[in-house]
């Protein structure tokens, strides 16, 4: 029973982590209406920025986290301007092909400055709370609550900022949104610097609760997309229940099958979404 | 009378597919213009290219004595050419008085200081639209819905709706893409009332219909598209009767 407790805690403390960069995926989706892949490498851009800064400049968590927004946000930008945006006429799936390829270019260039070798976030060491036989890191409530407040400023930034309600009226009815003086190339750019920095600071919380390395990012994309998928492709609320459920679905898995299957989950999520309901758990739209 | 929307020799293609080849036509200011053509005369892609949405690779754009072939969709629009969608989708999460505000102008509250201070100038300026709105919802029986959002009322409604939206920007010029597509005919016959009193009060309308009656009892002149130009240009019994009309209809002589 603990166990299984412990597995589900586990599970939502991950699925808080992965909902950040499934709500940058979801977000370019439903502006731009491809699938990007990149995602998974604008998350490791992020984590090696922010991992940079914290061991060799010392700074803490939270500007370290700013850090890799800015990273993940700038490379996203400059893969969408020089690669993606030429590609948008050919249709989405040519650009999520390219996204691929995007993602295989960075992370190779990453290998090639930082090397293969894992690498750990310079944190204080920290035993772990106990509660009623639970077990929950001082790191992980840390990284848990910036993910929240993350996700607040998300909804907070959509709701309320006239570029958020711009954002979504275009990813609505982009055709309207131009006869009202929304400029759709302009909103499109900066939900793809919102999108890549959001993958950014998910790989950064990542990376504290275990360690990083070339592949962090290409290793959640799986994770990432199955989440998006499940709470249904550019719906913001369904990016975050999705990941959530991802994240104990994995943890309980693992419980029962060896660890390597642990990525079933995505996959076997992936297809029943699919060919049950492809507008996913809380999409409004069919794909 | 005067020509209101003035088009010369527009083109415009997709990927080496040339839709529009060199359209030339005149909307004349006070008229109720019909745009009809078989499926693939590049109709919506005229509209497309003078709403703005589209730029044309060649050709200009003139509305009311302006150049107004590389302005931007916005501008148009406040300049008094408004257009509806044949898909009437609108924002699906806003209620129809929503839609009808949207199209407000010339809100002095749009900056960021005014919306945080709340301008007084800003409010007053958000009552004076709300009663627009309203009226505007009245007149064109949409009261009873007026705060449903848009994703619940029958396609007729939707497409009284993108009237409404048109009729909140003050146009000069309204472009209807198929109003009458998908609509039942006792709300054809009420949207072609609606259509006939704003015309009545000066408002230039150029549709695109496949409704022939409805063209024929509406629309004075008509002018017919095919194969991205246009093909000719009377009264509809004319343009009925004009030989080259009924081939581009039937595909041609073998």
């Amino acid at each position: 029973m603990t166990t299984v407790a412990q597995a589900i805690l586990n599970g939502m403390m991950t699925g808080m982590l992965i909902a950040i960069p499934a709500l940058g995926l979801t977000a370019i989706f439903a502006v731009l209406r491809y699938v990007n892949f990149a995602i998974g490498a604008y998350a490791t851009v992020g984590a090696f920025a922010a991992w940079y800064v914290n061991t060799r400049l010392g700074l803490g968590v939270f500007p370290s986290a700013i850090v890799a927004f800015a990273a993940g946000g700038f490379v996203g930008l400059v893969a969408e301007q020089t690669a993606l945006a030429r590609l948008r006429p050919s249709g989405a799936l040519a650009v999520a092909i390219a996204s691929i390829a995007v993602n295989l270019i960075l992370e190779n260039l990453i290998r090639f400055i930082f090397g293969n070798d894992l690498q750990g976030f310079d944190l204080p060491i920290a035993r772990d709370w106990r509660f009623a036989g639970l077990r929950l890191g001082p790191q992980q409530v840390q990284t848990a609550a910036i993910a929240i407040a993350i996700m607040a400023a998300v909804f907070l930034f959509l709701r309320f900022t006239r570029f958020g309600k711009a954002m979504r009226a275009v990813a609505d009815n982009p055709d309207l949104g131009r006869l009202l003086g929304m400029d759709p190339s302009r909103i499109a750019m900066i939900t793809v610097v919102l999108g890549a920095g959001l993958a950014g600071v998910g790989g950064v919380l990542l990376g504290l609760d275990t360690a990083i390395d070339p592949m962090t990012g290409s290793r959640l994309l799986l994770s990432i997309f199955a989440a998006a998928v499940l709470g249904g492709l550019g719906s913001i609320p369904g990016a975050v229940v999705g990941a959530v459920m991802i994240g104990i679905g994995e943890e309980l898995a693992v419980l029962v099958l060896p660890a390597t299957y642990r990525s079933a989950v995505g996959f076997a999520t992936i297809l029943l979404i699919l060919s049950l309901r492809p507008a996913g758990i809380l999409g409004e739209r069919n794909i | 009378m005067k020509p209101l929307l003035q088009v010369k020799n527009l083109e415009r293609g997709f990927y080496g597919v040339r839709v529009l080849n060199g359209v030339a036509l005149e909307v004349m200011d006070g008229s109720i213009t019909g745009l009809i053509g078989p499926n693939g005369a590049g109709k919506s892609t005229f509209f497309n290219c003078i709403s703005g949405l589209y730029m044309p690779d060649k050709g200009s754009v003139n509305f009311a004595g302006r150049d107004i072939t590389r302005a931007s969709p916005q501008d148009r629009m406040e300049s008094g050419l408004v257009r509806t969608f044949q898909l009437a989708r609108g924002f699906p999460k806003l209620s129809v008085f929503q839609h009808l505000m949207l199209y407000g102008q010339n809100h002095p509250g749009e900056s960021l200081v005014a919306s945080l201070a709340g301008s007084k100038a800003g409010q007053k300026h958000e009552e004076k639209l709300a009663e627009e709105a309203l009226s505007i919802a009245r007149r064109l029986r949409l009261s009873h819905v007026i705060d449903n959002p848009v994703t619940a009322l029958s396609g007729g409604q939707k497409k009284l709706v993108e009237i409404g939206r048109a009729l909140m920007a003050k146009p000069r010029l309204v472009l209807l893409d198929e109003p009458m597509a998908g609509v039942n005919p006792t709300l054809t016959a009420e949207i072609a009332d609606h259509l006939r009193s704003l015309n009545a009060e000066g408002v230039t309308i150029c549709l695109i219909e496949h409704d022939m009656k409805l063209i024929g009892s509406l629309c004075d002149p008509v002018i017919v598209m095919a194969e991205g130009r246009k093909l000719t240009e009377g009264s509809f019994e004319a343009v009925v009767a004009d030989e080259r009309v009924q081939e581009a209809y039937l595909g041609g002589r073998h």
